[in-house]
């Protein structure tokens, strides 16, 4: 009978072909954070895709037309980052709006290449503090 | 007080009509059959046929309540606006969760009546109507008495918000869900066959024969509803791009790869009588994955660009799909003695044996693709932390299973059944890798050297050297017997063996959708270009001038764009006009791209950031370019696909004498 061995050629197979799948799968995870979650730890999202999440910071958004380089400041209720972004801002992006960009961490700020506007009712202009608990999952 | 009738009662009377019917045809059905009586089990048809009367009523009564613009109708309130044209309207009925669950509802009624029209008379017909029944009992509960798209407000408001302007953008949105929708409903057909088969103790051959053409139909919707979805995407979406591994995108991905399994499967239960326990796995988990997926989809668990917001049917898909795990897996389990296989496989290198391969992979891109998709809930529950699965997994992982799937496509139906004879397999596979060598080595000199095009282009031509000798195959010994010229055999050939036909049709527009696929994504230029109005900008082989900007205004929408004007080797080529709409009340502004389609190679062009006729200051307009080559045969390869689809639906002019001449006897 051949089974045993069929079963352990099944075996090998399903054990590199799974090892193969958690590797992919681990490095294709792209996390999402806001500013002050990478504040706590910067070390575990350096090198790595990020989506980072937050409120687009009053008086910080600068566009130059010609070499299309948006930078603004993206908050949460702790902590500010200065974000690098290569392209046009979209037509709802405004200050004050909730944002999710993706990229990665760059010499302290982040550079990145896609921007999100997403609307959110977290965030009362009127002085309040941002739950950042409630950003976080209306950002997501 | 006074009570007034009006649509929505009408329309409620009617689902309600249709349920109650329903339970009655379930009921008779079931004693019918049990008792072998003919009037019962008529009886339980001819309620079918009642019950599409019911919801059909229903579904107009809706769709009156939408052009008439009847806001006491909730569904009508919540989702219409006045302002809307015509067509809007009509597709509104389909526009947001209920309505679309009332759609569903409606086809699952029109395919249970359908089924009792033409099924053939057999002990699988009542029991198949039943569990058609069952699981049309299932959606009609779900519109009654969950989501109520029919409720009377007592004070309607003047106007509603309009459906989502993404759908409102595109005439796309009037078929790709209809698709979508008869794919899903179709194939639950299938799973109701099955399931028979199972109730009956009759698992063998019988139930092949109906269940093939409903699943080739019903896999075939499917199929182009993701093409058209793509479509969709490509147009209104503004990344220049048709697919992007979002959650709503994999999970009807996945039940289409567990049907395309079967679809294979399938002929070697017919030709060998194996694979009878398979069978009726892979038609089970097709069906509870559609379920599984439209629960996913619509209860808010999965974020996703295009997912319906939060809705209350939720735990209900979830204990539906749950009862239908148990039912099925109980019931096979009850009848296992008689789905086992009582012949085993005589050489893996046989016809079967690469059927058999490529369900094992079409079932591991299917396990891959939904443990991507579910992957991020898995980490949040463990870990809390919030993540997404990048496309680039998805990417890596299914690329190489489909190129070894377009490598068994190739061999598999050039292969005998039960085992293959080393000298002709040796023979064809060196033609094939020839011709695969040939095409690789022309499109490395021409410029084509990243990994995955030059497999696909290599592969691609396998295939077609692959097509050529299975024709060659039945034409020239026909040709030797004397039986006319070659076109003359082809053409009778094709005609007389129409599932044969058609398969060979469908897989060669698998090839054109793989060319398609590569080039545009192997090779695809995506550029953000800041544009001084009146000065050309290069882009590529083209130049781009932005002559000037525009508004155009109708009462449900504003559209503002930019007039660019195409040059290539100073020549001009075309007038693209990317614009931005806004629609009725909605604040989301909706960016649509303008498109040069050719056969080699798209342009496409997307406005980023504003645009503002009035604005005198505004001196320049931000583009986004894009150039994708070759994604045109994507579109061209799913009409071949349609075309081959229908052709094998068709029924056969004679009882394929060809083909029995052919096939080895088994």
């Amino acid at each position: 009978m051949k089974r045993p061995l069929y079963a352990a050629a099944g075996v090998a197979v399903l054990a590199v072909a799974g090892w193969m799948i958690y590797q992919a799968l681990y490095g294709s995870l792209v996390f999402f954070i806001l500013p002050s979650e990478y504040a706590q730890n910067p070390a575990q999202f350096e090198d790595r895709r990020i989506r980072l999440g937050g409120i687009v910071a009053n008086d910080s958004v600068t566009f130059d037309n010609d070499s299309l380089k948006l930078t603004f400041l993206i908050s949460d209720s702790l902590k500010s980052l200065p974000v690098t972004h290569h392209g046009a801002p979209p037509e709802l992006f405004r200050e004050m709006m909730g944002v999710v960009v993706e990229g990665h961490f760059k010499e302290g700020g982040f550079a990145s290449d896609n921007l999100l506007v997403r609307h959110t009712e977290v965030y009362q202009p009127d002085g309040k503090p941002i739950d950042n608990e409630a950003l976080r999952r209306a950002l997501y | 007080m006074t009570f007034e009738l009006s649509l929505g009662h009408f329309g409620m009377a009617s689902i309600l009509l249709a349920f109650a019917l329903t339970i009655y045809a379930m009921g008779s059905g079931i004693v019918g059959a049990l008792k072998q009586d003919a009037s019962l089990q008529t009886s339980a048809r001819f309620a079918a046929f009642a019950v599409f009367l019911a919801t059909t009523t229903a579904l107009l009564v809706m769709l009156v309540a939408l052009l008439t613009d009847d806001f006491s109708v909730k569904y009508v309130a919540e989702t219409s606006s006045r302002a809307s044209p015509t067509w809007i309207k009509v597709v509104t009925l389909w526009a947001a969760l209920d309505g679309s669950l009332l759609l569903w509802a409606w086809m699952q009624t029109g395919y249970t009546a359908l089924l009792a029209l033409v099924a053939l008379n057999s002990a699988l017909r009542p029991w198949a109507l039943v569990v058609m029944q069952g699981v049309q009992l299932f959606f009609l509960a779900v519109v009654a008495f969950v989501i109520t798209p029919f409720q009377v407000l007592p004070i309607p408001p003047l106007d509603g918000p309009g459906p989502n302007p993404l759908l409102q953008n595109h005439w796309m949105m009037a078929l790709h869900p209809i698709l979508m929708y008869l794919g899903f409903v179709g194939l639950t057909v299938p799973f109701a066959y099955a399931m028979a088969a199972l109730i009956t103790r009759r698992p063998g051959t019988e139930w092949m024969q109906p269940v093939r053409l409903w699943t080739l139909a019903g896999w075939g919707f499917l199929a182009l509803g993701k093409i058209t979805g793509g479509w969709w995407s490509y147009e209104v979406l503004g990344w220049g791009g048709y697919w992007s591994w979002d959650p709503v995108e994999n999970l009807s991905f996945v039940p289409w790869l567990t049907a395309t399994a079967f679809l294979h499967s399938a002929q070697v239960q017919e030709r060998r009588r194996m694979l009878k326990a398979w069978n009726i796995l892979l038609v089970t988990l097709t069906f509870a994955l559609t379920i599984l997926s439209t629960f996913l989809i619509r209860s808010g668990v999965l974020s996703s660009v295009h997912a319906f917001a939060e809705g209350p049917v939720g735990p209900w898909f979830f204990g539906f799909f749950i009862l239908v795990m148990l039912f099925s897996f109980g019931l096979l389990a009850l009848r296992w003695e008689q789905v086992r296989d009582r012949s085993e496989f005589d050489s893996v290198v046989s016809r079967e044996g690469t059927i058999l391969a490529g369900n094992v992979l079409f079932l591991a891109m299917g396990f891959v693709v939904l443990l991507g998709t579910l992957f991020p809930l898995i980490v949040e529950a463990v870990s809390g932390q919030l993540v997404t699965i990048g496309a680039p997994f998805f990417d890596r992982v299914t690329v190489p299973i489909w190129l070894l799937i377009f490598v068994l496509m190739g061999i598999g139906p050039l292969l005998p059944w039960r085992r293959a004879e080393g000298q002709t397999l040796a023979r064809n596979l060196a033609w094939m890798v020839g011709g695969a060598l040939l095409a690789g080595v022309l499109a490395y000199t021409l410029g084509v050297r990243r990994t995955y095009p030059l497999l696909t282009v290599a592969i691609a031509a396998y295939n077609l050297v692959s097509l050529g000798l299975l024709i060659a195959g039945v034409v020239r010994p026909r040709v030797r017997q004397g039986l006319g010229n070659a076109a003359a055999v082809f053409t009778r050939y094709a005609y007389e063996n129409r599932r044969r036909f058609g398969s060979m049709v469908v897989h060669f527009s698998v090839v054109v959708m793989a060319l398609g696929v590569a080039g545009s994504s192997g090779y695809r230029l995506d550029q953000q270009l800041s544009m001084p109005i009146g000065e050309r900008a290069t882009f590529g082989q083209y130049e781009l001038l932005v002559t000037g900007l525009f508004e155009e205004r109708r009462p449900y929408k504003v559209s503002r764009g930019a007039t660019v004007e195409v040059f290539r080797d100073d020549q001009f080529v075309t007038t693209l006009t990317p614009r931005i709409n806004l629609f009725g009340n909605s604040p989301q502004p909706v960016s649509t791209p303008s498109v040069r389609y050719t056969f080699w190679s798209d342009l496409y062009l997307n406005l980023a950031g504003t645009v503002d006729p009035h604005d005198p200051a505004q001196q320049s307009v931000i583009l986004r370019v894009v150039q994708s080559p070759l994604v045109a045969w994507i579109w061209i390869g799913a009409v071949i696909l349609a075309l081959g689809t229908g052709y094998a639906l068709l029924p056969s002019p004679r009882r394929e004498p060809m083909a029995a001449r052919e096939s080895v006897p088994t």
